[in-house]
């Protein structure tokens, strides 16, 4: 039985999904604000059986190149960004299956009402809500909720693993299963007796009282994560049900997934049940020269400042004072499709301008894939083979322009090959992703397990 | 000419809203958790001529003792979806009806509530409200990881402070010319015309850009209801609209009275505020009808819910005594005075009323018989012009008995005979809800507040 690949869409709620993109004549990001935008997009990836659209968010700029969010700004990279989980309802109401993956943020957010808010969510989209645990890494957005500075990353972790701990008890150890009783007769909504306060005080979070809202379809949302650091790793092996990767090469992807597998392991995890996302940036056309030709047009809209200041986040460099040789270094490192290495050789003592450095990561650090359906499909294949990944997180360049492409080009030559779903499975968005299952946490699931221990520390106090 | 009347609904993310009927064999019980329901009503609401679907909210159960505890959880109080959520749904299916949202001050940051209010304003396109209110329930403070509610006065305190900072992130962040789309220059945004707030205070810290490019209010239209001297200040210095919930016309005219006294002595014209009290309509063919549907609606509630409002609103506990007692006010309340239910009770009882338990309960039922306006539909327009006429109210927030059938009841009886007598306004195409509600905006006027906010600024 071949592995079904699953697909996620990958997106933000602002106006560039690639830099400097949103200049192109075709690019649609720019209506980020429209309802209908979302609308419509929702039933494209519906269409084209996607398991979820995922909305990445920060809650700061970006200003590491040259020392100031202006690029950033300019550009429309990662700001503005309007609040995605407000997207997500309207979404759900013109779709049936799809999923919704949301980030928020352990850092900045309160355990209560982030459990209260996925809750409410999970009713609204009848169980296909999944939360993307995010602790945050931005100096930006430490000083907008009034800090000095971020937190290091492993206090943000400890914070991250205390918070999680207070949203496991409220969704699965505050009401019984079943303490909904709708008795009009009897005037009894639900039976006090089976809703609980829930006792949470940990080294970060004081929680005291009852979740505030009945047991949504999935109780916990799917649980997603991101964060590829050391700890980060920890911290996905022990919540995380799925994991996004954005590593350079399926060498580095593999290593990271072995990884987390075994760490998932030593907690007393099936390794199999935490699935992986790696990104996916496809450039599709109804040929291989097609393919080349769409990319050649976009990657002339592409910012280097725009890309710079991406690069900035996410390496700690301003690329405004970095000498050539790193930046030659950098690329050299991120050029997985060889470009560098192919123009070298038909020219060895080639200068390369900043421009061409930086348009090596025009369209991400990894995993940009250009051609024709065959060629995308088999890369896909070989890729969760070598790796063993479970889908891809799909990375748009103009949106919804190259997902609708790569839907009507790439989908149904997976579909051919039995390898992405021609329809539907049943259920919330755990049972779809996961094959199966009760829809509820697994066992080995540490959620399971804290909510056990509330529910048997509160029978002790009351005996 | 006479003056229009706006009208809002009043409705929760819970089976039910104000009513306590959840358990009426007509009510419609479980729809809440289904999107279709908010999209229905909201073209219900938007053909019906109503402004504004507004959201009451708590982050907590209203629980002083296990004993009301217990009565909210069976009674429906503890299932609360967050209300933001259903604001979508109901934006994309409407192109007129504005959202009037209760958020709590006291447990979100203001950048990120800040954000959250431009995200709504940008996908209703203009079409929201935020109904501030400083919580006053210790579960919800425990709730959110603290020991206790603040001092209610310090909470206000606290709150005058989170609106400086709000204030500034939506008003003074992003210049209104500061996002041109430019190809040609390759300028998405103008970082020269955008601007990082510094804020050093008392309560909070913040140094940011406001993460959201200029939505088209910038500021939802801000409305509160708090009732005590401080909550009226705070109502008199930010709100655009004050909910009220006054129980005769006299009371009504006395309040609104006092409160534009007091804005206008904070700078602002009183006319930039709009009150609306609450109404609790049933309509009968006939007064007879009305009056029998009111009483049948009362035998059909459980005493314990008014038991537990006078507990929490008079400060006096009648469990455990026999329902033909007849009461003795003055001794009951003597605990309780400044409570509003209470000096309400006396006052009654000086003007010579008496009340068994059972009669009290009866009274209570909907926490006050002052609340609901029984009659035909035409007497409940007059009592509606009533206080737009002599009280100086502007419109009213419409609660109902039974969801969905009072609202229809009002929509296809109500309405139209106010619409006859000339007080439904001719609907502004695609307008703000500032806009809708006032003719001006859709930003704030200029003797607002938060426009006349000047925080520290820094070049991004």
């Amino acid at each position: 039985m071949t592995k079904r690949i699953r697909l996620n869409a990958t997106t933000v709620n602002g106006p560039t999904v690639s830099p400097g993109l949103w200049r192109h004549p075709e690019e649609q990001a720019a209506r980020y604000r429209d309802l209908s935008y979302w609308r419509d997009f929702a039933r494209l990836l519906e269409a084209g059986r996607f398991d979820a659209i995922f909305f990445a968010d920060m809650l700061g700029a970006y200003d590491v190149y040259r020392g100031s969010a202006a690029p950033a700004l300019e550009q429309g990279i990662q700001i503005p960004l309007n609040d995605p989980r407000y997207m997500i309802p309207a979404m759900a109401a013109v779709t049936t299956h799809l999923g919704f993956a949301v980030t928020m943020s352990t850092t900045y957010e309160l355990p209560f009402p982030v459990a209260r808010q996925l809750s409410t969510l999970d009713h609204l989209t009848e169980g296909r809500i999944g939360w993307n645990i995010v602790t945050s890494n931005l100096d930006s957005a430490a000083k907008a909720f009034g800090l000095k500075e971020q937190f290091d990353p492993h206090e943000r972790y400890a914070r991250g693993d205390d918070f999680v701990a207070a949203t496991y008890k409220l969704w699965e150890a505050s009401w019984d299963e079943d303490a909904l009783l709708l008795d009009k007769a009897q005037r009894r909504y639900a039976d006090p007796a089976r809703i609980h306060d829930i006792h949470h005080h940990g080294p970060f979070f004081d929680v005291d009282g009852v979740h505030l809202v009945d047991p949504s379809p999935q109780r916990t949302p799917f649980l997603f994560q991101a964060g590829s650091s050391e700890p980060g790793r920890q911290f996905a092996a022990r919540h995380a049900e799925a994991v996004f990767l954005n590593t350079p090469t399926a060498a580095a992807t593999k290593f990271i997934i072995d990884d987390i597998r075994r760490r998932a392991e030593a907690f007393g995890r099936d390794p199999a049940s935490v699935l992986f996302f790696p990104k996916l940036t496809p450039i599709v056309g109804v040929t291989d020269a097609d393919a080349e030709a769409r990319y050649q047009d976009f990657v002339r809209y592409s910012s280097t400042p725009g890309i710079f200041t991406l690069l900035g986040a996410w390496t700690g460099l301003d690329f405004d004072r970095v000498g050539e040789d790193k930046l030659l270094q950098i690329a050299e490192k991120a050029d997985t499709r060889g470009l560098l290495e192919s123009l070298r050789r038909s020219d060895p003592d080639r200068k390369w301008s900043t421009d061409e450095l930086a348009q090596v990561f025009a369209f991400g650090t990894s995993a940009l894939t250009i051609g024709g359906p065959q060629r995308i499909a088999d890369w896909m294949e070989e890729f969760i083979e070598f790796t063993g990944a479970d889908g891809f997180n799909v990375a748009a360049v103009i949106q919804p322009g190259t997902i609708a492409s790569f839907i009507e080009l790439v989908v149904p030559e997976l579909q051919a090959r039995g390898r992405v779903q021609k329809n539907y499975g049943e259920g919330t968005l755990r049972q779809k992703l996961s094959g199966g299952g009760d829809g509820r946490l697994r066992l080995d699931h540490p959620g399971r397990q804290i909510a056990l221990a509330e529910i048997r520390q509160r029978e002790i106090t009351h005996a | 000419m006479p003056k229009p009347i706006k009208l809002t609904l009043v409705e929760q993310g819970g089976p039910a809203a104000d009513s306590n009927l959840w358990h009426h064999p007509d009510f419609a019980l479980e729809l809440f958790k289904k999107p279709a329901f908010w999209e229905d009503l909201a073209r219900r609401l938007e053909r019906g001529s109503f402004d504004a679907i507004f959201f009451a909210d708590t982050p907590a159960i209203r629980a002083d003792t296990p004993y009301q505890r217990n009565h909210a959880l069976a009674a429906g109080g503890g299932t609360r979806l967050d209300p933001a959520f259903l604001i979508p749904i109901m934006a994309a299916v409407t192109e007129n009806l504005g959202f009037v949202v209760t958020t709590s001050i006291s447990y979100d940051q203001p950048f990120a509530l800040a954000r959250k209010f431009s995200t709504l304003d940008h996908l209703t396109q203009g079409r929201i409200g935020w109904n501030i209110v400083t919580n006053n329930v210790k579960s919800a403070a425990l709730n959110h990881g603290l020991n206790d509610q603040l001092p209610h006065d310090v909470r206000y305190d606290r709150a005058d402070e989170f609106m400086d900072i709000v204030y500034a992130l939506w008003n003074r962040s992003w210049d209104d010319d500061s996002v041109p789309r430019d190809p040609e220059r390759a300028l998405y945004a103008d970082s020269a015309k955008i601007h990082k707030i510094e804020h050093r205070g008392q309560w909070f810290d913040l140094e940011a850009i406001h993460i959201t490019e200029p939505s088209p209010q910038r500021t939802p239209v801000l409305f509160q209801a708090g009732s005590s001297a401080r909550g009226r200040q705070f109502g008199a210095t930010h709100a655009e609209c004050i909910y009220l919930n006054a129980t005769s016309v006299e009371e009504t005219r006395r309040l609104i009275t006092q409160v534009k006294s007091l804005t206008a002595a904070a700078g602002r014209n009183p006319d930039g505020l709009l009150f609306m009290p609450r109404i609790i309509p049933v309509i009968g063919e006939t007064e007879q009808l009305a009056r029998e549907k009111f009483e049948a609606f009362v035998d059909g509630c459980d005493p314990e819910d008014a038991l537990i409002v006078l507990q929490q609103w008079a400060g006096i506990d009648l469990r455990g005594r026999a329902p033909d007692e007849v009461l003795d006010i003055e001794a009951l309340t003597a605990g309780s005075a400044g409570l509003h239910a209470a000096d309400h009770l006396r006052r009654l009882s000086r003007d010579g009323r008496r009340f068994t338990v059972a009669q009290l309960l009866r009274e209570y039922a909907f926490g006050g018989a002052g609340n609901v306006t029984v009659g035909t539909a035409s007497q409940i327009a007059d009592v509606m012009e009533r206080y737009v006429d002599e009280a100086g109210a502007d419109g009213f927030n419409v609660a109902y008995m039974i969801r969905s059938r009072s609202l229809d009841e009002f929509v296809e009886l109500v309405v139209p005979e106010l619409r006859r007598r000339g007080r439904i306004a001719a609907p502004r195409d695609k307008a703000t809800l500032r806009q809708r509600l006032f003719g001006w905006g859709p930003s704030l006027p200029a003797d607002h507040p938060g426009s006349r906010i000047t925080p520290v600024t820094r070049a991004v």
